[in-house]
């Protein structure tokens, strides 16, 4: 093949230099007297000449692109036409052109009739030649590899026949007809692959009719001209390439003949397969309209209207189920789908499959006083939802057929199947969206939670928070007090996601709000609240805006570095794990307190406590959330304050952030494997020997 | 999670049986949330079975303590875990809801 391709450019001055050399051959043959002095010539240049100018012409068609462009079969058979039409056109002119300058110039008639039957034959292998490449698109169109390889085949014998004019120059009669005779069966056998016919809508089929008679007439003028010349005695050319040519211009014209009939005989069905193709279209049409992401609407509106196209139904109207859908009619008034619709529902016939030939013989039907004959009701509904019905009328009684119900039925599941689609691709949208929102609320908590831990040289502080989705319920926060002061808050969101996101950000809001100097206060320790007094007010603020079943857990630690004591409240938050540096001994502070929210009114000042303490250097605090405590093992068992207690009796004696990894790394080894149930913070403050200030 | 009940005349008892975690305390605010539950002098949770208290399961307990208490039921909890017992317990719910060892004591109240 890729020989042909290279052979490609040179074959059209092949067959342009050939065909002058068959002129020249020809006129030389017929006219010695033109070039005096030379012998009179041998038949095999001439035939040589004929051969190489054919082989040329059908070698250059075969090598063009393909001429089938999609299903476009009408537009190949008219390219077709313009070609043959205007070469006959030409033959005929020619033919005409030299019987008129025969009558006027006697002398030169027989020279220019062999320059005009050279021509002719020139024109009739080039018409050939495209007809069958045409032909060859059509055969092999949806073809099999086995009919591709039997085309192949086809071509290389009539290829063959080329030559034996060339070697046997006189083969017998009969060789002559059983060669002739097999390969214009074969040519027929390919002739019945017409399926190309199958794809035309009824205008097409009318147009291809014509077409193919206008190619086969083109035929039938070479035929003729060649069939008068033959028995012309001014006619002194040896014979022509006569096997090749007339079994292409059998295989040319059978071929155009068979499409005819076919085309012809398919004509009174092509409206039933217009219309199955237009269900097939519509069919189409309605699933690309959910690739495209339409509304539903559209979806119902395609439906409707292919409905009524299909069924070619006289009055229609659909019901749609959904709210704030509008419905659709064609032709119907809606007081009169109102009285269908209701007749239907007294006769318990909604929303179920309904076909109704014969109105004007149904009671109910009757009384209403319709103008239709028939009657068909298709309901849109999946497994679980219901989406509507479709109503369609005809005029006349027996109008619609059992045919006429399955086309629905698949239309209905089809516009369902599109309808449920896009519930889905809005839901996912709809998902996306919360997921990016929750990316959004995480990075602001995220922003909420101290970067920059405070320093200096009376306590090192640690620090580790985790949450177990995108937004946690955990918080803590610092906040520098005036007199050497810190305050330390830690607590619990119960609950998880958004709103337990939002109300981390409010006790954040309240902590800052409430830890700002009092100036009505009468003496330096009313300054700021005392965390019982914080606890109180923060329960107040919350438990207007924090829903019923929610609480939080907080425990708030003022420490006073100066006078070297702390102060803190526990409201239901987890107990407070201490180191006492002079007792060498680790223990819990197990003091009592409420969590906030849970009693909304003043009472609950009564059930928080403060607890005061003062520190010694070396003392270590370790401040966390119940996601700590409450991790789980493969057994399902709590890490539990225990352990906790006995981590820190192991690791005291190092710094804060020491501690911390050790705990964490404790953690992590127990509850290998086992998912996050829970957010979990961890601080740990460890106290140091107090040192002079610079200075004093 | 599951909850058994056992109702005499004026005394509900219900029965938990696992976890009580976000999912599973659902189930027992549909129960609590009843509008006959008030009608009972008391109701009595017992807590044998119970292995797991969430946030969200103490969250239902809180919710519906106002409304018990305003209608008169008593609610008791009894024969709690040690585990269970220390969430209420930290929590500050030890101080609110009345929490017995026994199913006996629990009827005495």
């Amino acid at each position: 093949m890729s020989f042909l391709r290279k052979l490609h450019p040179f074959l059209f001055p092949v067959s342009l230099l050939t065909w002058f050399g068959l002129l020249a051959c020809t006129l030389l043959y017929a006219h010695p007297q033109l070039l005096p002095g030379t012998s009179p010539q041998p038949n095999w240049p001439m035939l040589v000449m004929q051969a190489v100018f054919t082989a040329a012409v059908f070698i250059h068609e075969r090598s063009m692109p393909e001429r089938l462009r999609g299903l476009d079969f009408v537009g190949l058979l008219r390219r077709l036409v313009l070609g043959p039409g205007l070469l006959a056109t030409v033959c005929m002119g020619l033919h005409l052109l030299q019987q008129l300058i025969a009558t006027t110039l006697p002398e030169t008639r027989s020279v220019l009739f062999s320059v005009v039957y050279t021509a002719n034959v020139g024109l009739f292998v080039v018409l050939l030649a495209r007809t069958n490449y045409a032909w060859r698109s059509l055969v092999l169109f949806r073809a099999s590899a086995r009919l591709r390889q039997q085309w192949v085949w086809f071509e290389v014998l009539l290829g063959i026949t080329l030559l034996i004019h060339l070697f046997a120059r006189t083969p017998t009669w009969g060789f002559n007809t059983a060669i002739f005779g097999a390969l214009a069966a074969f040519g027929a056998y390919l002739s019945s692959h017409q399926k190309w016919v199958a794809y035309l809508s009824r205008r097409q089929k009318i147009e291809a009719v014509l077409l193919q008679i206008a190619i086969i007439l083109a035929m039938a003028a070479f035929t003729a001209y060649f069939l008068q010349t033959q028995h012309d005695p001014q006619l002194i050319a040896p014979p022509t390439q006569h096997t090749f040519l007339v079994l292409n211009a059998f295989f040319a014209g059978f071929y155009a003949l068979m499409g005819l009939l076919i085309t012809l005989f398919n004509l009174p069905t092509a409206g039933v397969f217009e219309q199955k193709r237009e269900e097939i279209l519509s069919l189409q049409r309605l699933t690309q309209l959910i690739q495209r992401g339409q509304t539903t609407e559209e979806v119902y509106r395609m439906f409707f209207d292919s409905a009524i196209q299909t069924v070619e139904a006289d009055a229609a109207w659909l019901d749609i189920a959904v709210d704030g859908e509008p419905h659709l009619y064609h032709h119907m008034q809606p007081e009169r789908a109102q009285a269908i619709r209701n007749l239907l529902a007294d006769y318990n016939l909604s929303h179920i499959e309904y076909l109704n030939n014969d109105l004007f013989n149904s009671a109910g039907f009757r009384g209403l006083n319709l103008p239709f004959g028939s009657l068909i009701v298709m309901p849109l509904h999946s497994s679980k939802n219901q989406y509507g019905s479709i109503y369609m009328l005809k005029e006349h009684p027996q109008g619609f057929d059992r045919e006429n119900l399955s086309i629905l039925q698949t239309f209905a599941s089809q516009t369902v199947l599109s309808i449920e689609n896009l519930q889905l691709v809005q839901a996912s949208m709809h998902t996306q969206r919360v997921q990016d929102e929750l990316k959004i609320a995480s990075a602001v908590q995220d922003s909420l939670i101290p970067k920059n831990l405070p320093i200096d040289n009376w306590f090192e502080i640690s620090s580790h928070a985790l949450a177990a989705t995108e937004v946690g319920g955990d918080f803590y926060d610092f906040l520098h007090l005036p007199g050497r002061r810190l305050a330390v808050l830690i607590g619990d969101v119960s609950g998880k996601g958004v709103t337990a996101a939002f109300h981390v950000a409010q006790m954040k809001g309240i902590f800052h709000a409430l830890m700002q100097e009092n100036p009505l206060a009468r003496n330096e320790r009313e300054k700021f609240p005392v965390p019982s007094k914080f606890m109180a007010q923060a329960n107040n603020a919350l438990a207007r805006c924090l829903e019923k079943a929610a609480f939080i857990t907080a425990s708030l630690y003022i420490i006073d570095y100066e006078h070297g004591g702390f102060v803190f409240a526990r409201a239901g938050h987890c107990h407070t794990l201490y180191y006492h540096s002079i007792k060498e001994e680790v223990s819990y502070f197990r003091t009592a307190g409420l969590g906030l929210g849970i009693i909304r009114n003043d009472t609950y000042e009564k059930h928080i406590k403060n607890q005061f303490y003062d520190y010694n250097p070396s003392d270590v605090m370790v401040i966390y959330t119940d996601g700590i405590v409450e991790a789980r093992n493969g057994a399902q068992e709590e890490y539990g304050e225990e352990r906790l207690q006995q981590m820190l009796e192991r690791t005291y004696y190092l710094d804060a952030e020491q501690i911390k990894e050790q705990i964490l790394t404790d953690l992590t080894e127990f509850s290998k494997g086992q998912p996050m149930h829970d957010d979990q913070t961890l601080l740990v403050i460890k106290f140091k020997a107090s040192q002079p200030e610079a200075g004093l | 999670m599951k909850i058994t009940q056992h109702a005499t005349e004026s005394t509900l008892t219900l029965s938990l049986d696992g976890e009580l975690d976000a999912s599973s305390s659902v189930l027992l605010d549909t129960e609590l949330s009843k509008p006959e539950i008030l009608r009972n002098q008391k109701v009595l949770i017992d807590c044998r079975q119970l292995n797991y208290i969430s946030s969200a399961g103490l969250g239902v307990f809180i919710s519906h303590l106002q409304s018990f208490q305003d209608a008169g039921v008593k609610l008791v909890f009894f024969n709690m875990q040690e585990k269970v017992h220390n969430v209420f317990e930290i929590l500050g719910l030890d101080s609110l809801m009345t929490i017995v060892p026994s199913e006996a004591e629990a009827e005495a109240i």
